[in-house]
């Protein structure tokens, strides 16, 4: 078999373990199958889609941002403060954006200029952002704001939530960027050998470091989307939101060495891990032996994609 | 290397001491002008979180009563951290405290370090949240049976007994088990009320969002939802709300301010359990002053919770 076909195959492999899936908990809860539900399983799945798209341009690095959860919390709870003070919902959430912005190049620039592991840099700023948001709001959720600041996360159009209609653009975005545009080709380019990447000519410091900054702009969305539907800024929201969002990733099939994976499977990937989570509540499984179930799926995606490396 | 290895750490320290000098700063402000009164009782406190109001109202309700009663109290947050307490409660029997006031991280985990205070002859008393092991002066904490067993009450009244109805918890906790069990005993009293699954909600808003989604997809028929903290029936809400379902009743517990405010703007929030944490911080204090006088102290002392509707609530 050569590594197209192989790779094609991992593609079917996951779509079809979605379809598997469908058919056992549409026979366990005969309302898995409806259109309020699959738009519920959409809505659950938003968030940790948009901030999924981000994830998967750093993994294509080789890279790994382990902060995401916290600094969605920092920058909801941010959005929520400016809100309150100002009045203005809009002000609020380009607060959150320029959080997520700020932190995506804080990031970015300490790993791509200064070469630390991103592993480390993102686990500092993890627990530095918790703090910060701990500390902005004194600890508690901030809520009690302007009607306007839930509005967002209430609206619809043609039946489908807000943050449904961000997640699919975020995805069209980031795919038309990886396939489309020389910098999504770069993205892979320095993933898959940064040596030879740069010897080709490839500014790899700086492909890593925008890598992080446009994460961060996707984390700062992915808080709107968060804050504004709970009506409120949770300073302890976002918790192992890098899980699950690493946990799409993988399992749709993106490797953690980098180099190799797309926007599309990474899709797959959230939907797959929607669909479990939802399902499992719907059949009524006890929520730790969920856990259990996550984490096999996890494993078992992982093993395939060694396998697949193997030859 | 080693230069640079040197250098961070010279920073590191300089740092935590800067941090430290800050910290006493402010306790020795916060504190009392007589430090060197030997007479003083001193007391040290660990508490599970200083993270919401709850326990800003506990530590408040400590604080005051120690007040009155010329107690210098070392207060300090075990940030849901098991090791992190057990350190603390360690600090506590080297700085030879006269009493110990603890809000465990882990009801089994703390035992261990409760025998050592018990070994070195310092009383221990809990507050809110229970031991599983070590020798307890006294247990002050909600009545959180009673607690679950009134907003059952509440929901049975709204649904004239009739109706499925679901809950939001958070069994790692049990102060919040005690509720859920009050709940489904005065339930079950109940025929014409089902009880679907109870889901995880973790106590946070943005979980309890996503479980009361599924909860609302999953019955279409739900008519309520008791959710075990007022961050779950805040995050209930949300999802109430962006569904359009405003004839859900949702009850919470703990009555933050916001939950109360969402109670009185007539929302889907309708009640809430009400507990008394100042009242609990006080009534600690009570116990350890007894025992200070050689008086026998209560094993457990249940501070009472009472349900806030949109009538009590102007």
């Amino acid at each position: 078999m050569n590594r197209a076909f192989r790779q094609k195959l991992g593609g079917l492999a996951i779509f079809g373990a979605i379809l598997l899936e469908t058919i056992v908990f549409t026979t366990l809860a005969p309302q898995f199958l409806s259109f309020e539900n699959l738009i519920n399983v959409a809505l659950s799945i938003a968030v940790i889609g948009i901030l999924a798209v981000g994830m998967t341009f750093v993994i294509l690095t080789g890279g790994i941002d382990l902060s995401i959860g916290s600094v969605v919390a920092l920058a909801g709870v941010t959005a929520a403060l400016v809100t309150r003070r100002t009045e203005l919902a809009s002000l609020g959430f380009a607060a959150a954006l320029a959080v997520g912005l700020a932190s995506g190049a804080f990031n970015g620039a300490t790993i791509a200029y200064f070469r630390v592991p991103p592993f480390v840099v993102t686990l500092a700023v993890l627990t530095i952002a918790r703090g910060l948001a701990f500390i902005f709001s004194e600890g508690r959720s901030i809520g009690s704001l302007p009607e306007s600041f839930g509005r967002l996360g209430r609206s619809a159009f043609l039946g489908i939530p807000f943050s449904v209609w961000l997640m699919i653009s975020m995805f069209a975005l980031g795919w038309f960027t990886l396939q489309h545009t020389t910098f999504g080709r770069y993205v892979y380019a320095v993933g898959g050998n940064r040596e030879a990447a740069f010897l080709a000519g490839v500014k790899t410091k700086s492909v890593t470091f925008r890598v992080y900054v446009l994460n961060g702009f996707l984390v700062g969305l992915a808080a709107i989307a968060l804050a504004s539907r709970l009506g409120a800024g949770v300073p302890n929201s976002g918790l192992q939101y890098e899980l699950d969002v690493i946990a799409a990733v993988v399992v749709g099939g993106t490797s953690l060495s980098g180099g190799r994976g797309s926007v599309v499977s990474t899709l797959f990937g959230a939907i797959f891990i929607g669909v479990l989570n939802n399902g499992l509540n719907l059949a009524g499984v006890d929520t730790y032996v969920q856990k259990i179930v996550l984490g096999i799926v996890i494993l078992l995606a992982v093993l395939a994609d060694k396998v697949n490396r193997a030859d | 290397m080693k230069i640079k290895f040197l250098f961070v750490t010279f920073l590191t320290l300089s740092l935590l001491f800067a941090l430290g000098c800050n910290q006493t700063a402010t306790n020795s402000g916060s504190g009392n002008s007589s430090a060197g009164d030997a007479a003083k009782k001193r007391i040290g406190v660990s508490l599970l979180t200083r993270e919401d109001d709850f326990y800003r109202e506990l530590e408040a309700g400590l604080q005051e009563a120690a007040r009155q009663n010329n107690y210098e109290l070392i207060i300090q947050s075990g940030d849901k951290d098991l090791s992190k307490q057990q350190s603390q409660i360690d600090n506590f029997l080297v700085q030879k405290v006269d009493a110990i006031i603890l809000c465990p991280t882990d009801t089994q985990g703390i035992a261990p370090a409760i025998e050592r205070a018990n070994a070195a002859n310092v009383p221990v008393f809990t507050a809110d949240i229970a031991a599983g092991g070590g020798k307890i002066v006294s247990h002050v904490a909600s009545d959180n049976v009673a607690g679950g067993r009134l907003a059952a009450e509440y929901i049975v009244k709204a649904l004239n007994g009739e109706g499925a109805v679901g809950i939001i918890g958070q069994p790692e906790v049990q102060s919040v088990v005690d509720r859920e069990t009050g709940f489904k005993v005065e339930i079950a009293k109940n025929p014409k009320i089902t009880l679907v699954p109870t889901l995880n909600g973790g106590g946070v808003r943005d979980r309890a969002l996503k479980a009361a989604d599924d909860l609302i997809q999953g019955n279409p028929n739900l008519k309520a939802i008791f959710c075990i903290n007022d961050e779950t029936a805040l995050g209930a809400l949300a999802a109430a709300e962006g569904r359009g379902k405003t004839d859900l009743i949702i009850v919470g517990y703990d009555a933050a301010p916001e939950a109360v405010a969402k109670i009185k703007a007539g929302t889907a929030l309708k009640a809430d359990v009400a507990q008394q944490p100042h009242h609990i911080g006080a009534k600690t204090i009570e116990a350890i002053t007894k025992h200070f006088k050689g008086e026998p102290v209560e094993a457990k002392v249940a501070v009472p919770v009472k349900i806030i509707d949109i009538e009590s609530a102007k």
